[in-house]
């Protein structure tokens, strides 16, 4: 009797531990710890890594693809004959050395003057408590969300007034957007500016104090001592400020108006540049129709100084968002 | 005693203004000349008939005519707007919502964690205009043609409008999924903020994870998901899957429109743009304040 009577009470028992122990292994009581969550959340990650890289590998899968793997509908990823002429088309199509120099002294002049601009806004914003600085700052974090149309047809305006009062030539020349950048009006100004503020004010005011006690002038204080421990902050809003500029082509594309030959601007107009060039391209006498090989052979060519960057910078690149500490 | 002078009082106040403002002066300069005063030229212009001259800028007053044309006589414009606004209504949330769930996964005690967040923050550093054109162009950004899915079939027969949502979503699903890579560092670094001891708490009061994560977590973040989520809804139109910005740059270059009408345009658009800036931030402002989490919130500001 008082065996049968402790067999169910026991199987209740356990049945209930037995779950518990389960739901622990499996969920676990943080989501972190059991065993089910880590395999789906793997997978998770996994699945959606896959996702992020799908257009990237199709890229380069297509770019090594002859025209007959780019028909046939058997070719899915891998071609049937590896084929880089299309690297060597996109490469003539794209005026290539001449671009990517280009590229780099544009993107890298207004890098210079943005980076510039910013820290002197940032440490205005981080060290002084002058009037309206509340206002101000607010200021600056609209600023990133006014539409670029709206302020691009009167600073249309402007520079072309200047060029015709003056007979500078800007319109076609880096000046205009060199311009914007001094006066801290370039793009993602406010990023920069907030990855500089939050980093200034980590800095102990002591330091500035001692060195005006010596004599400095706040400006020496900016130079000798401010910059001279913001080195890594500095090379950071720099990266960014340089690929920000580098993939820009609305802004850049309305004031240089095809003047000066940039990297993406030219694989913007990759397909028209291409049927005028395509005769000319050495060494293929009948690459008369252009085909996806082609583009992203040129996609390809024009985002690789791009992955370089980021292969050496990444640490740089992730941990410059993560101080911009967004907030209002 | 110079030293004391200065560092006291008026004096101090004095000294913080003209260097703050010194500090300040060119973007002060910049703000003022090259986005304050535009944006007033933009709206001025907009009524007026503008034509740009070797002599300079001719304006003749037309009244709300550049309006007229935008949204009645033009029949792409409005069309063009609506899937702008309808796109940052599916993508805005989904982008915000999917990277705050990769946020946590990549917070835990996981492997390869670090090769994740480099792996989502690619995008960030090769999205540009014209890539993601030629990727989008050549179809390398279709993973999955939902159009032909069983289970698609099925959920237009009950409702076209949950259908079409869908397809636009996995239309460019890998698009969608390189808007993340800023969101997520956001996130992560809030999380990181949140004190441990919190969560610890609220085991030890019987709350499940699960209740943590709505009482805790959630409150918490939501002051970020508001930022991040502007962010977003900026980033997104700055990009050719925009179809108003290559309008609005057209009407910028046609001589018969004039950039009269490309300023209706702008202003219109921004006008649009603020909407949607505004509701995101009736639905993601901090509303009920949280015990716990008000502390928590000044301390992630000022660390």
């Amino acid at each position: 009797m008082s065996k049968n009577n402790k067999v169910p009470v026991k199987k209740k028992f356990d049945r209930k531990l037995f779950f518990h122990r389960l739901r622990y292994k499996v969920i676990g009581y943080n989501v972190v710890d059991g065993i089910g969550s880590r395999i789906v959340t793997y997978t998770i990650l996994i699945a959606i890594s896959y996702i992020f890289f799908y257009p990237l590998l199709k890229m380069v899968s297509m770019s090594i693809m002859s025209p007959n793997d780019i028909i046939n509908p058997e070719v899915d990823w891998i071609p049937e004959k590896l084929s880089f002429l299309n690297f060597k088309a996109a490469w003539y199509v794209l005026e290539m050395p001449k671009t990517l120099i280009n590229s780099i002294w544009y993107s890298g002049t207004l890098a210079f003057f943005q980076t510039t601009v910013s820290a002197l806004t940032g440490f205005a914003f981080a060290r002084y408590q002058f009037k309206f600085k509340k206002f101000w700052f607010s200021m600056v974090l609209i600023s990133f969300i006014i539409p670029v149309p709206i302020v691009l047809i009167p600073r249309i305006i402007i520079f072309t007034s200047i060029q015709s009062s003056t007979g500078i030539k800007l319109i076609g020349t880096i000046f205009p957007q060199l311009i914007m950048a001094l006066f801290g009006q370039g793009i993602n100004s406010a990023i920069l500016i907030l990855i500089f503020y939050n980093f200034f004010r980590l800095i102990p005011t002591s330091l500035d104090e001692a060195a005006h006690i010596d004599g400095a002038t706040a400006f020496e204080v900016f130079w000798h001592i401010i910059l001279k421990l913001s080195v890594p902050t500095i090379v950071t809003v720099f990266l960014f400020s340089f690929v920000w500029n580098w993939n820009e082509t609305y802004v850049t594309n309305t004031f240089v108006r095809g003047a000066i030959k940039l990297l993406p601007i030219q694989l913007s107009s990759f397909d028209s540049v291409f049927g005028d060039l395509a005769p000319k391209i050495p060494g293929q006498a009948n690459v008369n129709r252009i085909n996806e090989a082609y583009k992203m052979a040129a996609t390809l060519i024009s985002i690789v100084p791009l992955l370089i960057t980021y292969a050496f910078a990444q640490k740089q690149f992730i941990a410059g968002i993560e101080n911009t500490g967004f907030k209002d | 005693m110079r030293k004391t002078k200065k560092t006291t009082g008026r004096g101090k106040a004095r000294r913080d203004n003209i260097r703050g403002y010194a500090f300040l002066a060119p973007w002060l300069f910049g703000f003022l000349a090259l986005t304050v005063f535009p944006l007033f030229y933009t709206f001025y212009l907009s009524f007026h008939d503008v034509k740009l001259t070797a002599l300079g800028v001719e304006t003749k007053p037309i009244g709300l005519d550049n309006y007229a044309s935008a949204l009645l006589r033009n029949i792409d414009f409005t069309p063009a707007l609506v899937d702008f606004a309808l796109m940052e209504a599916i993508y805005a949330p989904a982008i915000v919502l999917i990277s705050f769930i990769l946020a946590i996964l990549l917070n835990q005690k996981i492997r390869f964690r670090s090769a994740f967040r480099v792996i989502f923050f690619l995008p960030v550093i090769v999205m540009s205009g014209s890539v993601m054109h030629q990727l989008m162009d050549s179809g390398s950004t279709e993973i999955v043609w939902v159009g032909q899915i069983f289970i698609f079939q099925i959920i237009y027969n009950y409702s076209a409008l949950l259908a079409r949502i869908i397809e636009i979503l996995f239309q460019n699903f890998a698009i969608l999924l390189w808007f993340t890579g800023i969101p997520i560092v956001l996130f992560i670094n809030g999380l990181q903020k949140i004190d441990r001891s919190l969560y610890e708490a609220a085991q030890i009061d019987g709350s499940s994870s699960w209740q943590s994560f709505w009482k805790i977590t959630v409150p918490i973040i939501k002051p970020i998901a508001l930022v991040t989520t502007l962010f977003t809804i900026v980033q997104l139109g700055v990009f050719p899957i925009n179809p108003v910005y290559g309008m609005i740059q057209d009407a910028i270059y046609n001589t018969a429109g004039g950039l009269g009408l490309a300023s209706a345009y702008a202003y219109i658009y921004s006008f649009v743009m603020a909407l949607i800036i505004g509701v995101a931030y009736l639905i993601l402002r901090d509303n009920e304040p949280v015990p716990g989490a008000k502390k928590k919130k000044e301390e992630v500001l000022y660390e």
